[in-house]
Parts: structure tokens; C-alpha cells; sequence
């Protein structure tokens, strides 16, 4: 039994004519104990699949089974619950509550399951311990690096600990060393039997993935296993190649991974069929955009 | 579980966090709960002053007075039209006698209105009214004299006069006016004693006792040819087992003389009370309506903040969704932060009440009570303010859709 099942899933926002389509009859399965990593350019509806994979967004249409079971049309408070005891959030911008102190933000799901006060701080106390910041224990969320605060709230998803983990680009807001500390620190969690699930703009960052999805306009449009430790093929052409956007592209919001998609339709046939790399195979080519 | 000590610091934290404009929002409700506790609490004060009266007199003492009366510049001349036939009229010369008569009674002293002008050394006297009266009368209501002595049985025929405190001070300004004369009636009267100040007068009616003139009753019937009316008698009984009995051989007596329906009432101790209480009771609930209103307006200014604090927390709603919160635990939080406004303005109310308590005893005469029911009850009462303003807002927070609240910043 895979862990997820999406089944033709939908999500439309807005009605008449300014009616959005952010998924598009989405069909996807997962595993227990994948680690998958969700790529895609803004707004091909990658945050939108993991809140409906996380619960908190309800498709439009389509279904969806978490562990066999039917949840695309739970209840608000069922959906609650669930996300509370199944699955676990980390986000680009933290998202810890100011005014609590890195312990009281990672005991607060454990609060909402009623597990008494002292028992909770022990156990946040331990899942800090886990990340490797349990000494900014009685630290407030801007008292801490952004590293540290990612930490805080990768010990708050796994406090509960949960058979999944959504994280929407845990490393969005941080540098290359707290990058890697964090993508290790989710390896680690992966290591031991959880699945995870995470959006990403940084190639490099499928090196973690044992997946990756590429997304455009609400449609998966490449799906790959991938080996750890190894950057994604597809990945690697967008990562091995000097941007290869034009100032027009730019303006217009085309990332470099929808030119390097292989079987990308909408794509340029020019700059999709020859992109440059820094590898002597390719540079002997002639260049085509600005260097 | 919708409070949980979670909850409780969450409420603290927010309370806190926002002290000045917690303390804003707390305004209405402290004015509300103060005024509300002072009004009762001054009610309350004047009834036990009169109770404690009343048990000063003792229980021997019986009050007697027409079961209505018409006040002011008529009386006299209803009574002079009427006399005799008018049921519930002042008493008359034969009233006083008949009481006074009566197995019993040791003592007595009617109150009698005596109209006409006093004239003083500057002019006329217009601040009090002058009383008949007999010689019981201070002891009857234990009452001591500054200067001089009361007119005795053997001056009791005699013009001679005992003034109040004020009165001494107004009508003869800086002299001390013991042996002074002042004109009344074309009559002169000797002023033989000054009364203390009277600290309350519970029983004496509209006329203010430290204002009034008193001279012997013998002589105000005389002056008014037997039309002065009397508003009031104090009788005391020899012994306190016998106050019931007298006082309704009394009632008898007087209904007797009036052909069955006297019109008198004859009250026995704590029954003056009772009719004080009813009027004092009526007016302390509409005060304390009016200041309860303060508190339904304090509470929607509570209802107002919830609102404003749900919409600048949407953010922290979306993330404790996401991390699990079902809607009745943010409904819980909201409603605690709510409680937790209402009834910290409850605490501060007191307090103030308190405050304002210790204020009124010190610079006036009266002596508030405040009692710990009505600081429980108003307690309880801006606590169901705070659940109640509260349900409001807290709804409008536990049903956010977390998506929405976690993309608001």
C-alpha cells in the first residue's frame, strides 16, 4: 500500500473568468520512505500539491488516499488531527511563532495532542537536542540565525513524529552552509524510515532526492528516480549550464529549468536543443545567448 | 480540553504583550465594575448606617405617622380645614394626648410643624423649620446638647427654644446664642440650648434636624391655635417585652378616635427600616443599572479588540492550524485571551472600587459598604462578559482556513 495516491487531482482557485487552474489533474504515487524533491518554476503549482498532500488544502477535484484512506473530503477537523499526528511542516520562512521561545514552538504540537506541559518541554527539549540547537532552547525565533530557526521547525515537525514530512523550500531563505546542515539533517530523518517530500529551486539539492518531480503549470511533466548522492539528470543540465536566460526571459518569468526540460514543448527549440555547459563537449558549440 | 495551561500563556503572553491597549480596552470595563460596586456599596452603607440607628434607639421605640402626609406650605391649612375629618391627615392635639396616654408608654414627643417666621437679630430665618415638641425628646432619640439644656417639664410652658447646630450658626452668626431672644409669632423666645450636630437624622423625615428650631409643643399649639400639624411621634415603652402590645394598643386607641380608620401608622423598629430600604433598594438597582450598562459597553469594546487581535494574528492561526490546532482549541485560546481581558478589568474595577471606598469614608459623612458578594457577583459578571464578547471573535479565528491564514502575513 503506497503511502500517498493522488488520483486526478485538481485545484482551481477563484471562479468565471478569473477561475486559476494551480493543479491539473495530477496523478501521483508515493512510497513510504521516499525522499522526494518537487521542482519546478514559481507558480507551476508545486506549494499547491504539498498543502493538498499536507492536508491543509482540499482538492477540487480528484482523490486522494493517505495510508488507503480516503481524505480529500475530511472535515476541517479531522484534517486537523491528522496533520497533527501524520505529518509534519517546515517552511521557507520558518513560520515559528514569535513570542514563543524555540522550545514552547517545538512543544506546541504536542500541546494540541494534550500531552501534559512538563512531559512536552522534555520531549521538545530531546527533538532540540536532535537538531543540534538545544542550546538556543529558551531562545525567541529573532534571536536565532536562519539556520538555527530551520532547525527549530524541522524539530517541531518531527516532534510528533510523523510518517511524513513536507518541507516547501527548507532552504528558500538560507545560506549554502545552512543549506547543507539542514538537507542533512533531513537525510538523517530520511535514514530513518520517514518520508519526505520537499520543493526545491537548487539542483544541487537533488543530490539528497531519491526522486524528483518537475512541475509546470499544474501538471508533473518528468518524473525520475534518481540515486542519492547523485544530482538528477535533468536536474544536472539546468545546474551544469550557464544561465541561459535572456533578459526577454526574464522579464517573462522563464526559469532556466523550463528551457533545459528535454520534452519541454513550450520551450525555445534553440536555446532547449543546445544548452551550454562549462564542459568542453558543449563549449566547443557556438554560443547562442549572452555568457 | 479548550483551556489548557498552554492556552493560558498564550492568553498571558497576548494580554501582556499589548499592555497599553489591553489597559484601554480593560477602561470600560473598570469604570463599569467600579461604579457598579461603589453604588451598591454606598447603598448598603446607608442602610446599615439607619439599622445601626434604629438598634441605637433600641427596641422599646415605636415611631408613629400619618400612613401618608401632605408636605410643604399646605399642610397647615389642610389641616385647618380638615382637622378632624381628614383620614389620612396629620395628628392632632387629641392624637398626641391619646398616644401619649396610652398604658405603656413612658415616654413620648411629637414632631409639629409650626408654621410662621422667625425673626432673628439679622432678619428672618428661611433655612429650617421650627418643631413643637415635649421634654423626652432627647433622650427619646439619645441626642446631647453642645450648650444650655432641653426645656424641661417646668419651663415647658414657657417661650423658651432649643436650636440645631446650623440653626445656631445662621441665626445668630458668631455669638453664642444661649440666653439671645429671636421673635416668632410676635412672640419672644428665649434660646435656652444648642443641640450637638445630629450625624443622622434616619427618622426625622424631610425636615433636617440640625437646621430645626425646637420649642414646646404646649406653646406651637397655642401660637396656631391647635392647626399645627404633626408629622411624627417618637414613643418609648417602659420595657421592651411591651413594645408590641402598646404599640397596637396604640393602633387601637388611635382607630377608636377615628371611628375604625385612623390613617396613622404605628411602626415598630426595624419596620422603619423596611420602608426606608424599599425606597433606598429602588434607587440603588437604577444607579446600578445605569453603571451596568458602562459595563455592557466595556464589553463590546473587549469584543472590538478580539476582532482587530484575530485579523493582526491570522498569520499565528494559519501556523497553529498547520501544526495541528482543531478549531475548538483556537476557540478556546481566543475565548481565554477574551476571559482574560474582561476579568483582569473585574480585578481593577475592584480595586478602584476600593480606592473610591477609602476616598468616600475619609472626606464625606458617608460609609460605603462593600460587601463580597457583590464583589464575587460583579467578578462573575465580567467574567460571562468576557465568554460572551468573546464568542465573537474566537469564532471568526478557529474558522479560518489555515492556507489563507498562513499566506497573510
Amino acid at each position: 500500500m503506497a503511502l500517498i495516491e493522488l488520483q486526478d487531482v485538481s485545484k482551481l482557485y477563484g471562479f468565471g473568468d478569473a477561475t486559476t487552474l494551480a493543479l491539473d489533474e495530477v496523478t501521483l504515487t508515493i512510497e513510504k520512505g521516499e525522499f522526494i524533491a518537487v521542482m519546478g518554476p514559481s507558480g507551476s503549482g508545486k506549494s499547491t500539491l504539498l498543502n493538498m498532500i499536507g492536508l491543509l488544502d482540499r482538492p477540487s477535484h480528484g482523490q486522494y488516499h493517505l495510508e488507503g484512506k480516503p481524505v480529500a473530503r475530511l472535515k476541517p477537523n479531522v484534517a486537523a488531527k491528522i496533520r497533527r499526528d501524520k505529518i509534519g511542516f517546515i517552511f521557507q520562512s520558518y513560520n515559528l511563532l514569535p513570542r514563543l521561545t524555540a522550545l514552547e514552538n517545538v512543544a506546541l504540537p504536542l500541546g494540541y495532542k494534550g500531552v501534559s506541559l512538563t512531559k512536552r518541554l522534555k520531549m521538545a527539549s530531546q527533538m532540540l537536542d536532535r537538531v543540534g540547537v538545544q542550546n538556543r532552547e529558551y531562545y525567541l525565533p529573532s534571536q536565532l540565525s536562519g539556520g538555527q530557526a530551520q532547525c527549530v521547525t524541522i524539530a517541531r515537525a518531527l516532534v510528533n513524529n510523523p510518517r511524513l514530512i513536507i518541507a516547501d523550500e527548507p532552504t528558500g531563505n538560507l545560506d549554502s552552509n545552512s543549506s547543507r546542515l539542514v538537507m542533512e539533517l533531513l537525510s538523517d530523518i530520511h535514514k530513518m524510515g520517514n518520508t519526505i517530500i520537499f520543493v526545491t529551486h537548487n539542483p544541487e539539492l537533488t543530490r539528497f532526492a531519491t526522486r524528483v518531480i518537475y512541475m509546470h503549470d499544474g501538471s508533473i511533466i518528468h518524473d525520475e528516480k534518481t540515486a542519492v548522492g547523485r544530482v538528477a539528470s535533468t536536474a544536472r543540465k539546468v545546474l551544469y549550464t550557464v544561465p541561459a536566460t535572456s533578459e526577454e526571459d526574464d522579464l517573462a518569468g522563464v526559469s532556466v529549468l523550463m528551457k533545459a526540460l528535454p520534452d519541454k514543448p513550450s520551450a525555445p527549440p534553440d536555446t532547449a536543443a543546445k544548452p551550454k555547459t562549462r564542459r568542453g563537449r558543449t563549449a566547443r558549440r557556438k554560443r547562442g545567448g549572452k555568457s | 480540553m479548550i483551556f489548557s495551561r498552554g492556552h493560558l500563556k498564550a492568553g498571558f503572553d497576548s494580554v501582556r504583550n499589548a499592555k497599553l491597549r489591553s489597559f484601554w480596552t480593560m477602561l470600560g470595563i473598570i469604570i463599569g465594575v467600579a461604579a457598579v460596586i461603589t453604588v451598591i456599596g454606598i447603598g448598603d452603607g446607608v442602610k446599615q448606617q439607619v439599622a445601626g440607628q434604629i438598634h441605637h434607639l433600641g427596641n422599646n421605640f415605636i415611631t408613629i405617622r400619618p400612613e401618608s402626609l401632605q408636605t410643604g406650605s399646605n399642610v397647615g391649612n389642610q389641616a385647618g380645614l380638615f382637622s378632624g375629618l381628614s383620614v389620612s391627615g396629620p395628628m392632632t392635639v387629641n392624637d398626641i394626648a391619646t398616644v401619649a396616654t396610652t398604658h405603656g408608654v413612658s415616654q413620648s414627643a411629637p414632631l409639629t410643624l409650626t408654621p410662621g417666621t422667625v425673626r432673628g437679630p439679622d432678619g428672618v430665618y428661611t433655612h429650617g423649620s421650627v418643631i413643637g415638641t415635649t421634654p423626652d425628646l432627647p433622650s427619646l432619640i439619645n441626642q446631647s446638647l453642645a450648650n444650655g439644656n432641653f426645656f424641661s417639664s417646668q419651663n415647658y410652658g414657657d417661650n423658651v427654644a432649643v436650636l440645631g447646630q446650623n440653626t445656631a450658626q445662621k441665626l445668630f452668626k458668631n455669638t453664642l446664642p444661649l440666653g439671645h431672644s429671636f421673635t416668632f409669632h410676635g412672640q419672644t423666645f428665649i434660646v435656652v440650648g444648642i443641640f450637638n450636630q445630629f450625624t443622622t437624622t434616619p427618622l426625622s423625615g424631610q425636615v433636617d434636624f440640625n437646621n430645626a428650631i425646637f420649642i414646646p409643643n404646649s406653646v406651637a399649639e397655642n401660637l396656631t391655635h391647635n392647626t399645627a400639624p404633626t408629622y411624627e411621634m417618637f414613643v418609648r415603652t417602659a420595657l421592651p417585652s411591651q413594645t408590641a402590645a402598646v404599640s397596637s394598643q396604640i393602633r387601637q386607641r388611635l382607630n377608636a378616635e377615628h371611628g375604625g380608620q385612623s390613617g396613622i401608622a404605628v411602626l415598630v423598629g426595624n419596620q422603619n427600616i423596611v420602608a426606608n430600604d424599599n425606597i433606598l433598594s429602588l434607587l440603588t438597582t437604577l444607579v446600578a443599572g445605569v453603571a451596568a450598562i458602562s459595563l455592557l459597553v466595556g464589553g463590546i469594546g473587549i469584543m472590538n479588540v478580539m476582532m482587530v487581535s484575530v485579523a493582526e494574528r491570522t498569520h499565528e492561526i494559519g501556523i497553529r492550524k498547520a501544526v495541528g490546532a482543531t478549531e475548538m482549541q483556537i476557540l478556546g485560546q481566543f475565548m481565554l485571551e477574551a476571559t482574560m481581558l474582561s476579568l483582569s478589568g473585574g480585578v481593577l474595577g475592584i480595586i478602584l472600587a476600593y480606592i473610591i471606598d477609602g476616598v468616600l469614608h475619609v472626606t464625606t459623612n458617608l460609609q460605603p459598604v462593600i460587601s463580597w458578594k457583590v464583589v464575587v457577583g460583579v467578578a462573575l459578571v465580567t467574567f460571562l462578559i468576557g465568554l460572551i464578547f468573546g464568542t465573537i471573535p474566537a469564532l471568526k479565528a478557529a474558522r479560518r482556513n489555515p492556507i489563507d491564514a498562513l499566506r497573510t502575513e
